[in-house]
């Protein structure tokens, strides 16, 4: 069936760009109405994606793409355009709902702040970039909106730039995921050097990489695809904070919560999935390429689950569990199942929005991030505690919360021929669920805190979209259970033969709930005292509370030798460069100054240059025949 | 006889080195000006040598130094009336007093 | 190269003489303080030089030499130091380093010449130099060089009509 909305998908993200250009452009005079427009300018773009999915959901309708040729040289054509396809629909809804409610959170959380047009300036071009990066038919396309969203994570995360933290914070995200970029720029240049014609839109890429033959006819070997393979999912390393580009996902912490919540949880960080699934032919093509980002994705995982454990501040607890459902998400897609991964990327937007909006509710009442600092929250804020407890049950993957439908196909897709990244999943698991039910109870229950005297709860604008999205937590998973595979067929075109795996489904929420159970115990009843777990292992408790010490690590090995060159170069630059050029500079005044000083109006000194010179000269001259 | 012109030769250069040594150093107007007669005389010297033992002796040279001392003399003449326009003007007659050919 | 055997002969004994003169002459003017003395001693370097010319056969020039350095531009010079009223004496050094780098300076234009002189080869011929210098002098000037002997003649009018404008009181 032909579609029809999908031939105006581009007005997606022409509106958040139309909210960005009123904003810059009149940002100033207008406060309350600018936030408006931002909000309305979203809303619209839900309302349209939401039109283009529907109609997608609705029938088996064709795939859509539409381009214009950009840069012409030679034979070779630069095209934008953009492509509908089931993948980047679902995307377009999930960009475009987190984003809405972002915006209207916002309004109640940055109330007061006085450049709040900017920031929702900066909002709108992120999400306008997020959905150009969504709809992009090819992989320069791809890219340029992929640095967008780069330079809007670096904005945003920097916004309270008076504050040395944020503006390191947001220094460090741009480097560090810059690296990451690099891989995937690489990508496209190879890309570019082996596709018949240099095309670099995906339908050829997957037409390419589909067919054995194809990919002979263009003298792409086993190794190339391999390389191509791992450059793109080093791209998506760096922007999806996996091990070990992860560290400044944590960092970015010190932007708004709301930013957090839109980028560094539900959608910019979920682009490195969103490559990896969508080049996903490349590693199809490779079986090298997909055991590494399976085995990357599983590490990052466990790693940044144990390291959940240990930390103290509620953004940053949010932070590595982010880190490591999007391990998840790439184990998932490692292993052969995009249909996993990307339901889990569509259950962890709701649920992690949702965990860092409530987390955010909770800062903007008492200005505070130290988990040790609060307590007995719950009561005075009852909207924010049952949402934030939904999010954390469905973070946790107990049933019937989404999480656990997609953390059981993530699980059950590892079950398949990866024993060993299933039991590394399970275990991550036990630790999410731990850190989780601890997050929760040392900050909802248990004595108030003094700080939290004159606690009430946020306004209707803060917890309207936390009902949503606690709502849509519940209920996402729905969409592809193992008794109801419709998502996995929408979304892969193929009728997917799903067996429900009771034993898996068993195993992982047995360790949910032995997650949540031993939180229970340490942090409510307080029947194991953690301390007295942390005094028997000092060293490991030290180890997770510093992050494993990776940040220390690249501290040693990178930035202090960089910085030593740099110093030494800068050195030499002062003295060697900078010394010839003063060297030069006086040697001229000195110069002048003895010339001055022969200009003395005195024959004799003119005759005793003058005798000079014609010594000079004639040894010059001469003084070669002389000898 | 080329010994004797090296000699000669040899001579006149010592005389022309004492006689710049002179021009460039001595303080007062009147001996810078015979210094310079020295080292004409130097020229004057090898000319007459190389008149004799040169590769084509003859009277030239002798004729060419006659036009050299002649044009000595009156540079001599024309150097004395300026010292002494210059000494009316400025009240002195040491070389290193002079400098308005800084301006 | 340097060849310094040579014929003890008449020439080179009457060389060597007038050429110690001439130098004691030149060295003297420049150490002296005295600037008469200078000029006198001077003068002494001039006259040796006009032996010189006798010794190179050209005894014209040897009596034009006395005629003109010893005796006219000396006197001339006398004059010139009487007019300027100098204060007789030279003062001793006050630019130690322009004196050190003129006598460098010197030295090293000496050492050029020298080695110059010494490391060529002059190409003699034989002359045998005409029985009255004068006579042949003369016969010369007012032949072959008649027109440079006139244009001499018209410089020396115009530096010595020159010399008195420059030299005479401009009140007059």
């Amino acid at each position: 069936m032909e579609s029809v909305y999908s031939q105006y998908a581009w007005v997606v993200p022409i509106f958040p760009m139309l909210a960005f250009l009123v904003l810059t452009a009149l940002g100033r005079q207008m406060k309350e109405v600018g936030v408006w427009i931002s909000i309305v300018c979203t809303f619209a773009s839900f309302i349209y994606a939401l039109l283009i999915f529907i109609e997608r959901v609705g029938s088996n309708v064709e795939d859509y793409t539409k381009g214009m040729d950009w840069i012409r040289f030679g034979g070779v054509h630069l095209s934008v355009g953009f492509e509908v396809t089931n993948l980047n629909a679902l995307m377009l809804v999930i960009v475009t709902f987190v984003s809405l409610l972002v915006n209207i959170y916002s309004r109640g959380y940055m109330k007061g702040d006085e450049r709040i047009t900017v920031f929702f300036a900066y909002v709108s071009l992120f999400t306008f970039s997020m959905l150009g990066l969504v709809i992009s038919s090819n992989m320069l396309e791809l890219y340029i909106f992929w640095e967008l969203v780069g330079v809007c994570s670096f904005l945003l995360v920097g916004f309270w730039y008076q504050k040395p933290a944020a503006k390191a914070a947001a220094k460090k995200a741009f480097i560090v995921t810059r690296i990451g970029d690099v891989g995937l720029f690489i990508a496209i240049l190879l890309l570019y050097v082996y596709m018949p014609e240099h095309a670099l839109d995906f339908a050829s890429i997957h037409n390419v990489f589909t067919q054995p033959d194809a990919l002979a006819a263009a003298g792409i070997g086993a190794g190339v695809t391999t390389l191509i393979g791992i450059l793109i999912f080093v791209g998506a390393i760096g922007k999806s904070g996996q091990f070990p580009l992860h560290t400044w996902l944590p960092d970015a912490m010190e932007g708004p919560t709301p930013i957090s919540a839109l980028i560094h949880a539900a959608t910019m960080v979920a682009a490195g999935v969103y490559l990896v699934a969508r080049t996903f032919d490349v590693f199809h093509a490779s079986p090298d390429a997909m055991q590494v980002v399976a085995y990357v994705g599983g590490f990052t995982a466990i790693f940044a689950a144990t390291i959940g454990i240990a930390q103290n501040d509620i953004k940053r607890i949010l932070a590595y569990s982010t880190v490591s459902q999007l391990g998840y998400m790439m184990m998932a897609i490692g292993v052969g199942s995009v249909t996993a991964g990307m339901f889990h990327l569509f259950t962890h937007a709701f649920f992690k929005a949702l965990l860092f909006l409530g987390a955010g509710s909770v800062i903007h009442m008492i200005h505070q991030q130290d988990i040790h600092q609060m307590g007995g929250l719950g009561k005075k804020m009852k909207v924010t505690a049952w949402t934030f407890g939904i999010g954390a049950l469905a973070l946790s993957g107990i049933p019937p919360f989404s999480g656990f439908w997609s953390k059981d196909a993530v699980l059950a897709a590892a079950w398949e021929g990866h024993k060993g990244l299933f039991v590394v999943g399970i275990i991550a698991a036990f630790f999410t669920a731990f850190y989780m039910s601890r997050l929760f109870f040392l900050v909802f229950t248990g004595k108030p805190v003094t700080a939290a005297k004159d606690v009430h709860e946020s306004p209707p604008t803060m917890t309207i979209p936390l009902v949503i999205l606690a709502v849509l937590a519940v209920v996402s998973g729905f969409v592809y259970t193992p008794f109801n595979s419709w998502f996995g067929t929408w979304l892969e075109g193929t009728e997917t033969v799903e067996h429900a795996n009771y034993a898996v489904m068993a195993i992982s929420t047995i360790v949910g709930l032995l997650g949540i159970g031993l939180g229970w115990l340490i942090y409510r009843k307080h029947a194991i005292s953690s301390e007295a777990i942390a005094g028997k292992l000092p060293w490991l408790t030290k180890l997770l509370a510093n992050k494993y010490y990776i940040d220390e690590l690249y501290h040693a090995i990178i930035v202090t030798p960089l910085r030593a060159i740099g110093g030494a170069l800068a050195a030499f630059d002062q003295w060697v460069i900078d010394g010839i050029v003063r060297g030069v500079a006086s040697l001229t005044l000195l110069t002048g100054r003895a010339s001055t000083r022969m200009q003395n109006g005195q024959v004799q000194t003119y005759g005793l240059i003058t005798l000079l010179g014609c010594v000079l000269l004639i040894v010059a001259i001469v003084g070669r025949r002389l000898w | 006889m080329s010994g004797m012109l090296g000699s000669y030769l040899m001579l006149a250069a010592i005389l022309f080195c004492l006689g710049l040594y002179g021009a460039l150093t001595k303080r007062s107007a009147v001996i810078v000006l015979l210094s310079i007669e020295l080292m004409l005389n130097a020229v004057n010297l090898n000319l007459i040598a190389f008149s004799k033992y040169g590769v084509v002796p003859g009277l030239k040279g002798q004729i060419f130094s006659l036009f050299n001392m002649t044009i000595a003399a009156a540079e001599a003449a024309v150097g004395i009336a300026i010292l002494i326009a210059l000494y009316r003007n400025k009240g002195t007659a040491n070389v290193d007093e002079f400098n308005e050919m800084k301006r | 190269m340097f060849d310094f055997s040579f014929q003890l002969t008449g020439e080179y004994v009457a060389f060597f003489i007038l050429a110690v003169c001439i130098i004691a002459g030149a060295v003297l003017m420049i150490s002296f303080n005295k600037v008469i003395h200078m000029v006198v001693s001077l003068a002494f370097a001039f006259i040796g030089l006009a032996g010189m010319y006798v010794l190179l056969n050209a005894e014209f020039l040897a009596f034009v030499q006395v005629l003109i350095y010893a005796g006219a531009i000396s006197i001339l010079m006398i004059f010139g130091i009487m007019m300027t009223k100098h204060d007789q004496v030279d003062e001793d050094v006050r630019r130690p380093w322009h004196e050190g780098i003129v006598a460098v300076g010197c030295l090293a234009l000496f050492g050029i010449l020298f080695y110059a002189i010494r490391s060529t080869t002059f190409p003699t011929a034989n002359w045998t130099p005409p029985k009255d210098n004068t006579l042949e002098i003369g016969k010369l000037l007012y032949t072959e060089h008649v027109i440079p002997f006139e244009l001499m003649s018209v410089l020396l009018t115009v530096a010595f009509i020159g010399a008195i404008v420059l030299a005479k009181r401009e009140a007059d």
